[in-house]
């Protein structure tokens, strides 16, 4: 294990020292920040303006929210209960886009549901879920409590938003969250594939310059093995964190000082507001403030980050040994450093393959298909990514962990078959590599 | 030293080694001789524990080798290889610190080795910026650098130009001397008989022959000597007459030959000398001992080897 560990510390000497991971933890970052808040900023682009209708038979909501709270959404009220039937047929609804429907259980269920009768983009969503919730917030705090709004947002449970198509009830719910665990199984793939090439690359190099010899003559093939996918696999853990403390900072950062929270009534400043109005393109800052706070409280308060990446480093860590594990054995079995590149397309498949049944699982989290996805060890790191991100009910949290560890089987066995083709491989030269030369290596002790 | 009792290795039912034995004492450096896929690179990789023999025992200072002995053999294979991004501390650290070192051992020994072979200036150059003389010499340092008794070397004068030739063979004595075994592979048969104490030749993966460098040679002589004289040629023939065979003959200058003859009969080297002394000025005369060369092609080409390989 010392030696595994000496060759592990190398690697990632080597790794962390090379252009390449500092420009990936740098433009990685930015990147998915960039491509993040354009998807929000887009979505805003719609010039429709949105008729609401919010059904408050308590008027729980009277008077709270501003009929133009929001310039592209419309607030009206209604003190009665409409029924999906009833906003999808009844002339007098026609006019509304989207019902609210505040249940006179709201305040303790915390249940919202909407209706809607074309899907509202993402930006919609979170804007309405933004206005409610935090009126709601301010509900709550005169209510029931004794605490400041900005204290009793730290502390509360957010409230959960059913979307409904009014004309076919019961397919669909929000999927925001579900992308956010799409994201993170994307991440896992993007991780994979650019850790799971720099193995490759690594192994066919020293195999091509001959290093290898000199160090199969103090280490067995398999602690070579080891120590090169630990060393690879903490690097690119690093790089995680890296990526994780800079886009988290960058929200941070801009949240709390380009972007601050105009609409907190404890940082509310009429002065200044008023000054802001006067500057024309103040406003489009606050604007562009106000629409960042939505993006801010998707990721801040609606993906569980918790269990998300305590699952997301357990699924990354054992995909990676599994999928790093396939990279290996075709790294081994180059004849020269530009041999075999076919044998990558099979495993580029298969991670393409895992995007796909992330894809299918946001979309049909209950299909026939999802469940194979989520149990299949190419597919599961996304598909359960997904899942995750949608949510578990305490009954089903067993999926979570029969997955992994089949996952976990299949990582092993995978580094098993591996370590035999790169044990018989690593010191072949000069052939052109053909599927006979794994099956080969494969049968030999 | 080291000993390999009958080992054989095959890949794929195709015979790489079969049934070699061979002994390796302290303070000796040993032969390994061979043509090209002779299994001569097998035979080294079983002994560094690279790969696993199919049968047959290695035992190592007594024991059987095992990969705890690894740290007391040295390896310079034949195709050299070092990490290029790496600089020469960095590469000697990390080889040296695999073979057992600590780091601040293998700094020391590195900076013995730099200082010994005057280049101390290249410590923190990258392989990438050293030629590949350069790199060879650092590889040759790395292997050398945890002090090891046993040292296997691949071709090790391969790439080095005459002066660190005879810079790596000086070294290869000293450690001689100072009671560690070398193995040597090589085509470089000059080496073979100026370094090599005892040697062995393989073929097709069998042993040909082994013994003493000196001993081989001896074995194969055949009675040839060259004797360099003035004089004139004729009475030099006529002197001969019938005891004696003329293979070849040089003229070195006017009146003066290099003359190589075969004996005929029960003739020796004393009865030619006497034969000849009355006639011509004898300058120099000796019996030729085949070169490593002629041994070992002789060996390889021989009539007796077109018989194997299964």
């Amino acid at each position: 294990m010392k030696h595994s560990w000496l060759i592990a510390m190398r690697e990632l000497k080597e790794r962390v020292k090379s252009r390449s991971f500092l420009l990936m933890a740098l433009l990685g970052p930015i990147l998915v920040l960039g491509l993040t808040y354009l998807l929000f900023a887009l979505g805003g682009s719609e010039k429709k303006i949105l008729n609401v209708l919010i059904m408050d038979p308590q008027e729980i909501m009277s008077g709270k929210i501003m009929p133009k709270e929001d310039p592209n959404i419309k607030y009206s009220f209604t003190n009665t209960y409409v029924d999906f039937e009833e906003f999808a047929k009844y002339e007098e609804y026609q006019k509304f886009d989207i019902g609210v429907e505040l249940n006179e259980k709201v305040i303790s269920n915390k249940h919202i549901k909407v209706m809607y009768r074309e899907t509202p983009s993402e930006r919609v969503k979170t804007r309405i879920q933004y206005h409610v919730e935090r009126r709601f917030e301010e509900i709550f705090v005169k209510e029931f409590t004794q605490l400041s709004v900005q204290k009793f947002r730290e502390i509360k449970q957010p409230m959960q938003f059913h979307f409904f198509n009014v004309y076919d009830p019961k397919n669909t719910d929000s999927k925001l969250s579900a992308w956010a665990g799409y994201f993170f199984g994307l991440i896992i793939i993007l991780f994979i594939f650019l850790f799971g090439m720099t193995i490759l690359r690594s192994v066919s190099k020293e195999k091509s310059n001959r290093i290898v010899e000199v160090i199969l003559a103090s280490v067995s093939a398999r602690q070579l093995l080891v120590g090169k996918v630990i060393g690879i696999g903490i690097s690119a853990l690093f790089q995680f964190v890296l990526w994780s403390i800079i886009i988290g900072t960058g929200l941070f950062i801009l949240r709390e000082t380009v972007f601050i929270d105009l609409l907190d009534p404890s940082n509310f400043n009429p002065q200044q507001m008023t000054q802001e109005i006067a500057n024309a393109s103040m406003q489009e800052k606050l604007f562009a403030a106000r629409e960042y706070n939505d993006f801010v409280e998707l990721v801040y308060e609606r993906i569980q980050f918790s269990s998300m990446l305590i699952f997301f480093t357990l699924f990354f860590i054992v995909a990676y040994i599994f999928y790093g594990s396939f990279f290996a054995a075709v790294g081994a079995s180059m004849g020269s450093e530009s041999d075999g590149q076919q044998y990558i397309i099979p495993i580029m498949s298969l991670l393409l393959l895992a995007l796909y049944g992330g894809y299918y699982t946001v979309y049909y989290p209950e299909g026939p298909w999802a469940n194979v996805f989520a149990f299949l060890p190419f597919t599961s790191p996304v598909a359960m990514m997904v899942k995750l991100g949608i949510g578990f009910s305490a009954n089903d949290s067993w999926e979570l962990f029969a997955s992994l560890g089949i996952l976990l089987g299949s990582a092993l066995l995978m580094f098993y078959l591996a370590g035999k083709i790169y044990q018989n491989g690593i010191l072949q030269f000069g052939h052109r590599l053909k599927a006979k030369h794994f099956i080969k290596w494969l049968k030999k002790s | 030293m080291l000993e390999l009792d009958s080992i054989y290795k095959s890949f794929y039912r195709k015979r790489a080694v079969a049934d070699i034995s061979l002994k390796v004492k302290e303070g000796e450096i040993y032969g390994l001789l061979g043509p090209n896929g002779a299994g001569k690179s097998t035979l080294i990789r079983i002994i560094n524990k690279i790969i696993q023999q199919d049968k047959g025992f290695i035992s190592f200072k007594g024991q059987i080798l095992s990969s705890k002995h690894l740290n007391e053999i040295g390896y310079l294979p034949e195709e050299r290889g070092l990490y290029k991004s790496m600089t020469v501390e960095q590469q000697a650290i990390f080889l040296g610190r695999l073979r057992g070192l600590s780091k601040n051992d293998a700094k020391e020994s590195l900076r013995y080795w730099l200082q010994k072979f005057e280049i101390e200036a290249w410590k923190d150059k990258r392989i990438e910026e050293l030629s590949k003389g350069m790199a060879q010499k650092v590889q040759f340092i790395c292997t050398v650098l945890h002090k090891p008794h046993l040292l296997i070397l691949d071709e090790p004068f391969s790439g080095f130009d005459p002066i660190n030739i005879e810079l790596i063979r000086k070294e290869l004595k000293q450690m001689r001397a100072d009671g560690k075994s070398i193995i040597l592979s090589t085509h470089n048969m000059k080496s073979v008989e100026e370094i090599c104490d005892r040697g062995m030749i393989v073929h097709k993966g069998v042993k040909k022959l082994e013994g003493n460098i000196t001993t081989l040679r001896e074995d194969k002589k055949e009675g040839i000597f060259a004797i360099q004289f003035q004089g004139n040629m004729i009475a030099f023939a006529n002197a001969l007459w019938t005891g004696y065979e003329i293979v070849d003959k040089e003229v070195l200058a006017d009146n003066r030959f290099l003359v190589h003859l075969k004996m005929r009969g029960e003739n020796e080297f004393n009865d030619l000398l006497a034969t000849l002394i009355p006639h011509v000025k004898i300058e120099k005369a000796e019996e030729i001992l085949p070169s490593m060369e002629d041994v070992f092609i002789k060996e390889v080409n021989g009539p007796q080897n077109t018989e194997d390989e299964a």
